[in-house]
């Protein structure tokens, strides 16, 4: 009679491992956690985008008027520097022989000024020595004309050789321009993000494929947000927006809206990969942040959070306005 | 005999039984009283109408005609309900085959017709062996059928006829399976066990060997009853 | 009366181990088979199970399933995020890339690129590195099914063991270095491609040029978001398809039902085990009944009620249905335990046991039923019938 109690207890262990079975088979695998976790609106419409910091004044890419090679680059990267302040030179000595040229000009004119001024002191004294003598017999009065005259040709001479002077001086000036062309200065307050020139380097003028030196001021930073064209009609340039930082959702900024680019530009990459293909047009508005809430570099992405109006309310509102219009 | 009236009364008794579109007739008018504390014998050859005979008695058949009492009632006016409880209560059978359970134990055999009368399974065992005592198996209670012989399990279905103490006993052909000694051994314990005052025993065989344990003989044929005595020499 | 029909079924060992282990065998062809097909079926959504964290996934509106990619806009991206009722929406990059093996075979992989920063969507268990070493450069993480086979080095004889891949060691995709930085487990796709993880930049560099590369938008919903009101404003706003992660599943399980044969074939098996089943212990348990017949006319005799049979019947039914339910599914649950570990599809959700449990009580109740219909129309007579 063994078989009475093997065969039910069989059964219930059986029963009991299938059970056992269906409960282990039925946990879910378990689900990977976000490494960190992800940015999430704080407004309940909004409109997202990626955002990509730059500095306020746009990023300077600073150019030099004149070609030469740099003797020296007086700035480094990162330093603040102030406007008017000199970042680079150029080989000046070829405007520095001409600068001594120009000055041998100049002292030669202005001697030849004394030189004129003495001949209209002269023909000036022979003059009035002739008009003194009232008897017209003692001077003929060819004479005194000629006097007359030299007075004149002195005087003209004198002007004439005044205008050397000024000449040699404009002269001096031009070369002293050059010589301030060849020292490229700061022309906004700014930090200096990107230095590419190093002495005796060719400095070429005119547009290039590198840039020499790129300034930017970091004490306003922007946030240049993409914005889908398919949701541009939704966007609101007065509405609040956010901005978290990838990678540490703590790290949260209040946008204010600097301005909105006027033209809709063809999304250009902001992911960072080059070989990024261009599919569609995006609006691009800009934000100000304050970069002192925490450590944020020029070019670094970050998630932006636009509110706007819900999207089956703007829908209407859209429509009205049509109607309207 | 009794003036008493008789525990069973057959009147005219009809049993046709229709097979295919034929009918057969197994009983053809058959009228008999048996008494109680009686132990009536019916003998006849095969298909004499026997079986039908003691099936209809013992309520297990309906005639097709006549009238037929047991202790007073007419079981073709019962309804089905009340015949299985009349049955149960009233009538314990021994069979030629013993036709015991052969997974039971012989208490467990002879406990069922007390279970079926809703006694309590422990209550119905205990009886079961005071039961098996009685008919000298006290020690086998345990044993399964087919580790008994012949004659014992016929002892073991004598108990379970016996354990409801009812009023009516039938048997078919108790002894036909057994050896001679066997037999009588059934037959001692079947007349000195079963039989008293208040229960009539109704046997079927054509075992002429005990037929001088019968108190009357109804020999039978061609399902009438031919004649009735009341000792096994006169039926010659 | 409960014991003696017991006693009447247990006593014959012979018969009574005949018919449990016929509905032995009916449950177990019932519960395996299925669960075979489950499992299966379970596989061509596990990557969607995997990935866990989104509650919606967005795409482009013709996909018919999870390996079927049509690939999105990147700006889609941003527009989903702009949808109210979105916690977060990450890109996610799923694609079939060959990838050169240091042997110089190829061999096509499952590339998976996840968001840069987040790297929401990865693999849950990492056996080897972590999921956040994908941000070293050239990174990747492997599945350890395809490093320890179709990705390993090529053994020295045709027919040893390949040698698994390690961190440290690097593939080329499309012609660019990846180096593993991990190794997970990820569970079995239907495809069983070795799976690649990578960010999601890194995995539009390794995948050919095309303008369009994202694969879906995965979405978080904000808390207490009804998912199938935000799936339909996501879809009502960017026109694009948006399934919860069940409906997904559903489109995914969907579309195999719909478009390979595994339903029919498994349901051949499972109706012959049904029709085995049924003929063995149906036949089994319709023939104890009438060597019983017998007994149960003796029963009868001695004034047992149909009623009482019909339940001595129906209770000899009843245990051996459920002792061989209990063993089917015991082996049955057995059997998915010791192919735990192999290419086997094996998954028993508790609807299979209510569906094999289902199956077996009809099988009992048939044969119950032809059994108890015999043993009313018995005539107490036979008895008397030698």
């Amino acid at each position: 009679m063994k078989i009475k109690y093997l065969l039910p207890i069989l059964a219930s262990t059986g029963f009991i491992f299938a059970t056992y079975t269906v409960i282990s088979g039925s946990q879910p695998m378990p689900v990977a956690a976000a490494v960190v976790e992800p940015a999430s609106a704080p407004f309940k419409a909004f409109i997202a985008g990626s955002g990509i910091i730059e500095a306020q004044s746009q990023n300077i890419t600073v150019g030099t008027p004149l070609s030469g090679i740099a003797s020296s680059v007086t700035v480094k990267v990162g330093d603040k520097v102030k406007a008017g302040q000199p970042l680079f030179y150029l080989d000046d000595r070829e405007a520095k022989s001409a600068m001594a040229v120009k000055r041998a000009d100049l002292a030669k004119a202005q001697a030849e000024v004394n030189v004129a001024l003495a001949n209209v002191n002269e023909s000036q004294a022979l003059s009035r020595l002739a008009e003194a003598v009232s008897d017209k017999r003692a001077i003929s009065a060819e004479e005194l004309l000629k006097r007359r005259n030299t007075v004149l040709v002195t005087k003209a001479q004198l002007d004439s050789a005044k205008a050397a002077v000024r000449q040699a001086e404009a002269g001096i000036a031009d070369i002293q321009t050059t010589l301030d062309r060849m020292v490229v200065r700061a022309p906004v307050d700014g930090e200096v993000l990107q230095v590419n020139l190093r002495p005796g380097e060719f400095a070429q003028a005119g547009g290039l494929g590198t840039d020499l030196l790129i300034l930017g001021n970091l004490e306003q930073l922007h946030i240049r947000v993409d914005i889908d064209e398919n949701d541009a009609w939704r966007f609101d340039k007065n509405t609040k927006a956010v901005a978290y930082l990838r990678g540490n959702r703590d790290f949260k900024f209040d946008l204010q809206i600097a301005y909105v680019e006027p033209f809709v530009v063809p999304k250009k990459s902001l992911t960072g990969d080059s070989t990024e293909r261009v599919d569609t047009r995006v609006l691009q508005a800009l934000y100000r942040f304050d970069r002192k809430q925490s450590s944020v570099y020029v070019g670094q992405q970050m998630d932006v959070f636009i509110e706007a109006p819900e999207f089956a309310t703007a829908h209407r509102a859209g429509n009205l306005t049509h109607t309207g219009g | 005999m009794n003036a008493k009236p008789p525990a069973i009364r057959c009147q005219n008794l009809v049993k046709i039984y229709e097979a295919g579109g034929q009918q057969v007739t197994a009983l053809n008018g058959v009228d008999l009283d048996i008494a109680m504390g009686e132990l009536m014998m019916l003998v006849g050859p095969s298909g004499c109408g026997k079986t039908t005979l003691i099936s209809i008695i013992a309520g297990i058949l309906d005639q097709t005609s006549g009238g037929c009492e047991l202790f007073g009632e007419n079981l073709l006016a019962l309804r089905n309900k009340d015949k299985l409880l009349f049955r149960a209560e009233n009538i314990g059978f021994v069979f030629q085959a013993y036709n015991l359970l052969p997974t039971l134990n012989a208490a467990e055999n002879v406990s069922v017709p007390l279970i079926i009368n809703g006694v309590k399974r422990a209550e119905a065992e205990r009886r079961a062996k005071q039961i098996l005592d009685k008919v000298g198996l006290g020690a086998r209670t345990k044993a399964l059928p087919a580790e008994l012989s012949g004659g014992q399990q016929q002892r073991v279905a004598i108990a379970r006829a016996l354990i409801h103490d009812p009023r009516l006993i039938v048997c078919d052909e108790p002894t036909s399976a057994l050896d001679h000694e066997s037999g009588q051994k059934v037959m001692d314990i079947l007349k000195a066990v079963a039989l008293d005052h208040q229960r009539v025993l109704v046997i079927v065989t054509h075992d002429a060997r005990i037929f001088n344990f019968a108190d009357r003989i109804a020999e039978m044929d061609d399902g009438h009853i031919l004649k009735v005595v009341n000792s096994a020499a006169k039926l010659k | 009366m409960n014991h003696i029909a017991l006693k009447m079924l247990m006593g014959d060992k012979g018969k009574y181990l005949g018919i449990v282990m016929g509905l032995t065998f009916a449950s177990l062809i019932m519960t395996q088979q299925p669960a075979i097909f489950v499992g299966l079926m379970a596989r061509s959504y596990s990557f969607i199970s995997d990935v866990g964290l989104p509650d919606i996934w967005v795409m482009d509106p013709k996909v018919q399933f999870i390996d079927d990619i049509k690939p999105m806009q990147d700006t889609e991206l941003y527009r989903v995020r702009g949808i109210s009722g979105v916690e977060w929406a990450m890109p996610l990059y799923k694609g079939m890339l060959k990838a050169r093996l240091t042997d110089g075979t190829f061999q096509t992989c499952n590339v998976i690129g996840l968001d840069d920063t987040t790297l929401i969507g990865g693999p849950a268990v990492m056996l080897e590195g972590k999921l956040s070493d994908l941000r070293r450069s050239d990174g990747v993480i492997v599945d350890i099914d395809g490093a320890k086979d179709k990705l390993g080095k090529a053994a020295a004889s045709p027919d040893g063991k390949n040698t698994p891949l390690k961190i440290g060691d690097s593939l080329e995709l499309n012609d660019r270095r990846a180096i593993i930085v991990g190794i997970a487990k990820v569970t079995r796709t239907f495809q069983s491609q070795p799976v690649i993880y990578t960010t999601y930049s890194r995995a539009k560099a390794y995948a050919p040029r095309e303008r369009r590369l994202l694969s879906f938008v995965v979405v978080k919903a904000k808390p207490g978001q009804n998912l199938d009101e935000l799936t339909r404003r996501i879809t009502a706003t960017t026109g694009l398809a948006a399934y919860t992660q069940d409906g997904f599943k559903q489109l995914t399980y969907n579309y195999f039902l719909k478009n390979t044969g595994i339903p029919i074939n498994f349901g051949i098996t499972i109706a012959l085990g049904f029709i085995v089943g049924t003929a063995i212990a149906g036949q089994t348990f319709y023939n104890f009944t009438l060597e019983n017949l017998r007994q149960f006319g003796v029963l009868k005799a001695m004034g047992a009620s149909n009623g009482t049979l019909l339940r001595m019947i129906l209770l000899q039914a009843v245990l051996v249905g459920s002792i061989g339910y209990g063993m089917g599914v015991g082996i049955a649950a057995l059997f998915g335990f010791l192919m735990r570990h192999t290419i086997l599809a094996f998954k028993m959700p508790w609807q299979l046991l209510l569906f094999s449990g289902a199956g077996i009580s009809l099988i009992c109740i048939m044969a119950a039923l032809i059994s108890i219909m015999k043993v009313i129309r018995l005539e107490p007579a036979i008895v008397f019938k030698s």
